[in-house]
């Protein structure tokens, strides 16, 4: 593979001058499972495997993308990717220029405990119809029940023109779950998801029965929930909401492509602009973490970056492109769907660094407001606003958590409401999740409880 | 660009149920697919990226004593990986549960005649008629304020075709273009940054308006800098198709779909022929909607498309079906079957979901609003509850409408309530009709939505 891949590339630097080149290719299994109450909808198996081709060409990129390893038709691609580059380039104002990065030569192996590609099909199906009928027996109200697994293996190979040549494993094991309820013309809905790089083990940490109950416990516990005022209210938050505030609202203006884009972090590097509790990271080192890997897509080896220190901007996450423009060093955050599409600025697993109130102490103080436990959904614009829409919540009335409240969301300005945390609590906790910037990413995140003095909270009664 | 043609595709669908029905099973369906895509990327205020993408893929979905497996592979012209592919499909068939209510493939019918789903001129386009194209999109929205930052975009031209086949005899070849440009583009002044306003034309004709969709970006960019904040209240919203698209996507549409319907998860169960919206909406699934961006001539089980009527003047008339949900209820599919290409087996989607226009021009629904709200992008959209339908979201801006005359823009607005109640509640829908994803949709005026300022 490194022989082709190394012929591909020089194709591009001999023949078209390409200053940069890479081949990245992939082989993968998946294995898909969806089931829906107790009925397996299919069972599924897929096979890919393909190239991406990224050149850069006087200061302009071109990128190519075939499902083939055959030569022939991976010199065409080439060709293809470095004529459109060179044309494009005719309309630069500032080409693009790379930052350095290290040559690596490395081979990464997965070592699983339970290798997913392993494991029967018929005990994969097992362990979702587990999830489902536990689910589904938790309660008559409980309606439907949905799982979605995932598992994926392969290898990723990658060969640059610098010299670079990395062999790495790819594993993963997802699945999301979700249950509706209905009683009296009331419609509840619930969901969590589930996602390891360690292996099929996941599910021994998680068992499918927790996994259902919790589910089919939170949808029928909404039953009783009432809709919320919308307003100006303290909060508590919930490390699960934490996470996506951390990733939404301060990770994506964070990303250095989005802080160039106009994002509002761009000329605050090295200023406090939050609160002295804010520390936030950004880390590809958590083994077994969703968002984990050794080398990014890039060929540069992954990190724990320091985003925000005591709420002070101390970085970036950075691609090779990005480095360049802000004199950084690249922090191993270019991440590739698969081979179908260019590597762009991705987090890993973002979290926010406990501190030392418990739990008590952050309801304690607050006459009328709200903890927000678990979210659905959240987005972020690069204006600074952000947006995350809660599935399970409850009402706090004189420093007491009581009624929960059903479908609400949080609002308001990242860089006020960083200003606007005033405890941070002792414990730690993460999710996996999935991010999608035009592609979809496999990431993770969360922090501690932590409690914010105001925020918009969106409700419609 | 070379393309698989339509002999190829057709005999790889064809032959692949030939070789799974020789393997044992009765029930085979093979999908092909081919995508070729050509984009050339704007970031960061400059034309910098190009790419070419090829992807092809065959889909193998079979029922082995009523247990469903599926396979799929990308390497389609090597034997070896289809007779794998085919082998995979029924292990995992095998290894799968018998479905009570699996009651087999579609049958044969035959397919209307499309108007303008293909153009030449989109296949044969050279790259550097896109770089033109995107360069006066660029230099459109740029010289309208220098306060703009264009941020991303391009313009992108696809071939997409597909070849279905199976056992009942089902055998379908259909192919399609589409060209897309946009832009985002945000206004900068000192300490302030706009939200993201984005522009864009698609189509399946060779026929878009860079210098409109670059100039339309940095108008609602440069609208959106100078902001005031509107106050806590329940009031009327002109919902633009962003807006509508976003918000549908994540509610109604679930709520329509007959698997929802039968899994009780739908406020609309029992509720066909029951006014269930105001009496001024109208809307049909409509798969074969002339040059729509979700028509083609089959579903992705190979169901010829057709137009469902779903609300008929706020009377609920028919869910949206794929052929096992139909054949659960005895009914026929409505051709709803959507597929992510090859790499997944069918489920229900909307065609193009459209709502019908009135006779009232923007400008007029404007000038009629004593005070009210315009929402164009919407935020946490996903968020909303797919089964209840309650929404709390953030218009990232919306404009402030007072007396007939749009006055300034506010951010950080909220806007609550229940998709089911805005159905209710629409007043006025107007005439000034686009395509957006799956919607085809005018301005649609809502009462009485509870708004959350800051």
């Amino acid at each position: 593979m490194k022989d082709l891949l190394t012929k591909i590339n020089n194709i591009a630097t001999q023949k078209f001058g390409a200053q940069y080149a890479e081949a990245r290719a992939q082989k993968i299994d998946k294995t898909m499972l969806t089931l829906k109450e107790e009925r397996v909808e299919a069972a599924k198996q897929g096979i890919e495997s393909g190239v991406a081709l990224r050149v850069l060409v006087n200061g302009a990129w071109g990128f190519a993308s075939v499902g083939s390893l055959d030569v022939a038709i991976l010199e065409s691609a080439v060709s293809d990717a470095c004529r459109m580059a060179k044309m494009a380039s005719s309309r630069l104002k500032t080409p693009i220029r790379l930052a350095e990065a290290k040559v690596v030569n490395d081979s990464v192996r997965s070592k699983p405990k339970k290798n997913p590609a392993d494991i029967q099909m018929e005990d994969k199906i097992k362990t979702a119809m587990t999830v489902n009928r536990t689910g589904l027996g938790y309660d008559k109200r409980i309606k439907s029940f949905t799982i979605d697994y995932l598992d994926l293996t392969g290898t990723n190979y990658f060969v640059n023109s610098e010299g670079s040549s990395i062999e790495q494993d790819k594993m993963y094991v997802w699945a999301r779950i979700a249950g509706s309820a209905l009683s009296e013309g009331v419609f509840t809905f619930s969901r969590e998801e589930l996602g390891s790089t360690a292996g099929y083990e996941v599910f021994d940490e998680q068992p499918p029965e927790v996994l259902g109950e919790k589910v089919a416990k939170r949808a029928i516990e909404q039953l009783s929930a009432k809709s919320l005022k919308g307003g100006k209210f303290p909060v508590v938050l919930g490390p699960n909401v934490v996470g996506v505030f951390v990733h939404e609202a301060f990770g994506h203006l964070a990303e250095a492509d989005l802080a160039l884009a106009g994002g509002v972090l761009a000329d605050k590097i090295g200023r406090k602009i939050g609160s002295d509790l804010i520390t936030f990271y950004d880390d590809g080192t958590i083994e077994g973490s969703f968002g984990s890997f050794k080398y990014d897509d890039e060929g540069v080896q992954t990190q724990k970056t320091l985003l925000i220190k005591d709420g002070v901007v101390t970085g970036l996450m950075h691609n090779r492109e990005t480095a360049q423009k802000f004199s950084a060093e690249p922090t191993g955050n270019a991440r590739a769907e698969d081979f179908r599409v260019e590597p762009i600025i991705r987090m890993r697993c973002t979290y926010m660094q406990p501190r030392d109130h418990s739990f008590e102490e952050l309801v304690e103080g607050i006459k009328q407001g709200y903890y927000f436990k678990s979210f659905r959904g959240g987005q972020a614009n690069l204006d600074g606003t952000f947006q995350v829409g809660i599935q399970e919540g409850y009402e706090i009335v004189n420093g007491e958590v009581g009624t929960p409240v059903r479908d609400a969301s949080i609002s308001g300005n990242t860089l006020e409401t960083l200003n606007k945390v005033d405890g941070v609590g002792k414990d730690f906790l993460l999710d996996p999740g999935r991010c999608g910037k035009g592609q979809t990413a496999f990431i993770c995140d969360g922090g501690p409880h932590i409690r914010v003095k105001e925020v918009v909270v969106g409700g419609s009664s | 660009m070379a393309v698989l043609k339509k002999d190829v595709m057709l005999s790889l669908a064809e032959n692949t149920v030939a070789k799974a029905l020789k393997k044992g099973t009765l029930e085979v369906e093979a999908y092909v697919y081919e995508g070729q895509a050509t984009n050339i990327g704007i970031e960061i205020g400059q034309v910098s990226k190009t790419n070419r993408i090829i992807d092809r893929g065959l889909g193998i979905r079979v029922a082995v004593n009523k247990a469903v497996g599926f396979a799929y592979t990308n390497v389609i012209d090597d034997t070896d990986a289809v007779d794998s592919a085919i082998a995979n499909a029924l292990s995992a068939a095998k290894a799968s549960k018998p479905d009570p209510d699996w009651n087999g493939l579609p049958q044969k019918k035959s397919y209307a005649k499309l108007e303008k789903t293909f153009d030449d001129k989109i296949v044969e386009l050279e790259s550097e008629e896109l770089v033109d194209v995107a360069s006066a999109m660029l230099d459109a929205a740029s010289q309208v304020d220098k306060r703009v930052f264009p941020i991303e975009g391009g313009v992108g031209s696809a071939y997409i075709s597909n070849a279905i086949a199976n056992s009942n005899g089902i055998s379908g070849f259909d192919k399609g273009t589409v060209i897309e440009c946009s832009i985002a583009t945000l206004a900068k002044e000192n300490d302030t940054v706009t939200p993201v306003c984005f522009e864009f034309n698609a189509s399946r004709s060779y026929e878009v308006d860079p210098a409109w969709v670059g100039k339309e970006a940095a108008k609602l960019a440069i609208s959106a800098l100078k902001t005031k904040s509107v106050e806590t209240k329940s009031t009327t919203l002109i919902l633009t198709q962003f807006a509508l698209q976003d918000l549908f996507a994540y509610t109604l549409i679930n709520a329509v779909r007959g698997d929802s319907v039968q899994r009780n998860q739908s406020p609309f169960k029992g509720k066909i022929g029951q006014r269930i919206a105001s009496e001024n909406l109208t809307i049909y699934d409509d798969g074969l909607f002339p040059g729509g961006l979700r028509t083609w001539a089959f579903d992705g089980e190979g169901v010829p498309h057709q137009k469902t009527a779903v609300i008929e003047k706020g009377v609920l008339r028919n869910f949206l079906y794929d052929n096992y949900s139909a054949k659960k209820e005895g009914k026929d599919s409505t051709g709803n079957a959507g597929r992510a290409g090859y790499l997944s087996t069918p489920s229900i989607d909307t065609t193009n979901f459209h709502i019908l226009p009135g006779n009232r021009t923007g400008e007029e629904m404007l000038k009629e609003i004593n005070d009210g709200l315009i929402v164009y992008y919407l935020q946490g959209a996903h968020s909303s509850n797919p089964v209840s339908g309650e929404f709390s979201v953030v218009a990232t801006p919306a404009w402030k409408i007072k007396k007939g005359e749009i006055t300034h823009c506010s951010r950080g607005v909220m806007l609550a309530g229940n998709i089911f109640e805005v159905l209710k509640n629409v007043s006025l829908v107007g005439n000034n009709e686009r395509q957006m994803g799956q919607l085809i949709s005018p301005w649609v005026q809502v009462e009485n939505v509870r708004v959350i300022g800051k």
